[in-house]
């Protein structure tokens, strides 16, 4: 197959645009809801103004992570300088890859962050003497969320700087096979972060809501979440086995 | 009065102007970065440009195919002589990447039996700090295990705070700034060493308490379990996830840390990253492989 | 393995991509699904602590049983890649 670097620099691009704009669909969305509990929990406590404010943009930016992710990963498509002709199908493959499996996977962990920053605003206005400890397990939840996050990025930072340059003269069935396997990589990891990402944004978000009612019982919901946390992660964790079957072992 | 300052807070301190000034010692000057147009083109990146990045990637993932297709010889950090005797033993140059984690996984041991033997020395009815942290890991540890198993299996404390304490170590060794160091959880043998040892002795508990019929007829019994063949499959998924849980957390650490480190030229970031990934991320993972296994055995015998 | 035809190529690219597929959908529900099971034994928990131990063996069996279509998944996606 005949192939200038224009294709390469088509995939690159689409990759990007697919990466930020899917990333920030959530992120937005995420850190939205933060800001309305934030400014609900002004209008019932307006004396627990600065801790709320505090606790609002804290959770606004630990939710955004996922998004400048996907900023990141769209800069280095650009910039990054991989169109050269030498990278073949396999290049053109793994960016456009790149691409989609950050914007995707961005998609689930930010709404997740959203969500359990969003309890705790609520749980800081209900009880502003418990404020820190609540902005602690805030930043420690969003934290758990943004693994799945994590992972997406490093199967993206992979498909950009380990996928070899392609081979002269190989058969078209195998161009073709190991061009879709790395798209299929970027699918898999993005998709699969998705339902795992918010999960985890459910439990840190009620672990926050309860820790406000609560207080006393912290290291037992803490450690309760930690493991909810772990388990519900490892369907995200078969994703990653799975992308890192599809770039190394076909 | 003037305030004290908190004793983690000065270690804190003094751990990131230490590692700052390794990071630039090692390597802040000799990477150039290269910000400006290129071709007409708005470029930031390594004059040596990314394909030195693709290389080293690929040296952490698989070292050995690395230098069998390079040809090149491998660069030893530290003495050249023991890598020679581990060569001769198993014949064959691919063997660097154990020889790596096999040296890392001693110095964890070492660090590890050097810190029991300087708590232990010392030994204080009004403790010292590091033995205030080491009884504190332990009791709670031990706490969690009577909560969970029940008073009469307390004797499940020692392993479990061993599990503990040799995955914590072996995901902060990798901070040290030293060339060559790594974490030995890196490597995908240990965290499924530790996985498939986990899921053993979940069962030769179940054995014990259960008999060994009671335990198999879950397995092997179609009238009790009508979905006995998912079963197993789902016990050995649970070495997966166990153990991919933890290798990818350290490995995506690993990778994120060389990217950025070698877009920014190794000099601000890496020092932050270190800490979330290693500290952070690091007690985090080492915590919930320790409390998924006290689970899973917890599940297990009280049925 | 080199030298294979379109043909062959194609199918096999297909199996690949439906592993890939296969796994990324498969773990939308489970993961979802756990999470909301942690999240409600946190509650569970806070309110009730003393059964702490009862609530966190049912929110470990419930999510194993959630996680079953995950598995289910994770063998179909390697049955694709290695069986076809």
């Amino acid at each position: 197959m005949e192939l200038s670097v224009e294709y390469i620099r088509i995939a690159a691009y689409l990759g990007a645009g697919i990466s930020v704009g899917l990333g920030a669909i959530t992120t937005g969305i995420g850190s939205g809801i933060i800001a309305g509990e934030g400014a609900y929990g002004v209008m019932k406590q307006p004396q627990a103004n600065d801790q709320l404010f505090r606790t609002m943009l804290i959770g606004q930016a630990a939710a955004q992570t996922a998004g400048i992710f996907a900023l990141v990963i769209s800069m280095l498509l650009i910039y990054g300088g991989f169109d050269i002709a030498e990278g073949g199908w396999y290049r053109a493959a793994a960016l456009l890859s790149a691409g989609l499996a950050m914007g995707i996977g961005a998609l689930g962990p930010s709404l997740g962050a959203g969500y359990s920053g969003g309890e705790a605003c609520k749980s800081v206005a209900r009880m502003p003497k418990h404020g820190n400890a609540i902005m602690g397990n805030m930043l420690i939840g969003q934290a758990l969320s943004q693994t799945s996050a994590i992972f997406a990025l490093v199967v993206s930072l992979l498909l950009l700087y380990s996928v070899p340059n392609q081979p002269a003269g190989l058969a078209i069935g195998k161009i073709l096979l190991k061009s879709i396997s790395l798209i299929g990589a970027g699918m898999v990891i993005g998709i699969g972060t998705i339902g795992p990402g918010a999960g985890i944004g459910y439990v840190a978000g009620k672990a926050n809501d309860m820790i406000g009612r609560f207080p006393k019982e912290r290291s037992m919901i803490m450690r309760t979440m930690f493991l909810g946390a772990a388990v519900s992660e490892s369907t995200a964790i078969y994703s990653l086995v799975v992308a890192f079957l599809l770039i190394f072992a076909v | 009065m003037a305030k004290k300052k908190s004793p983690i807070l000065k270690i804190f301190i003094l751990f990131i102007l230490i590692e700052t000034a390794l990071v630039f010692v090692s390597n802040g000057f000799n990477k150039e970065l290269q910000v400006g147009f290129d071709e007409g083109k708005f470029v930031f990146r390594n004059i040596q440009s990314h394909y030195d990045l693709q290389d080293r990637i690929t040296e952490e993932f698989q070292i050995d195919e690395h230098y069998r297709q390079t040809g090149e010889t491998p660069v030893i950090y530290g003495s050249n002589k023991t890598y020679e005797f581990f060569k001769n033993i198993f014949g064959k140059v691919s063997a660097i990447g154990t020889f790596q984690l096999l040296r890392m996984l001693l110095i964890v041991d070492i660090m590890l039996l050097f810190l029991a033997f300087l708590i232990k020395k010392k030994l204080l009815k009004r403790p010292s700090q590091p033995q205030i942290l080491f009884e504190m890991i332990y009791s709670t540890l031990e706490q969690f295990v009577i909560e969970t198993l029940g008073k009469d299996k307390v004797n499940f404390t020692p392993y479990i705070v061993t599990l503990f304490l040799f995955i914590w170590v072996s995901n902060m060794v990798g901070m040290i700034p030293i060339p060559g160091f790594m974490e030995p959880t890196r490597n995908l043998n240990v965290p499924l060493g530790l996985g498939v040892f986990v899921v053993a002795i979940v069962h030769i508990t179940a054995f014990k308490v259960k008999g060994a019929w009671g335990h198999l007829q879950n397995y092997l019994n179609p009238v009790k379990n009508p979905l006995f063949l998912l079963d197993i499959i789902g016990e050995l998924s649970k070495v997966v996830s166990i153990s991919f849980r933890l290798f990818g957390n350290v490995l995506g650490g690993a990778i994120i840390i060389l990217v950025v480190s070698s877009l920014v030229s190794y000099v601000v970031f890496p020092v932050g990253l270190n800490l979330f990934f290693g500290m952070f991320v690091g007690t985090i993972q080492a915590f919930v492989f320790t409390m998924l296994a006290l689970t899973y055995i917890g599940v297990e015998i009280s049925e | 393995m080199d030298n294979i035809t379109l043909a062959q190529g194609i199918v096999k690219a297909a199996a690949l991509l439906g592993a890939g597929m296969c796994m990324g959908m498969g773990a939308l529900g489970p993961g979802i699904g756990e999470g909301f099971v942690a999240g409600k034994a946190c509650e569970g928990i806070a309110r009730s602590p003393e059964n702490a131990s009862l609530i966190t063996r049912t929110m470990l069996v419930g999510q194993a049983v959630s996680e079953s279509t995950g598995i289910y998944s994770l063998v179909i996606a390697l049955l694709l890649i290695f069986s076809t």
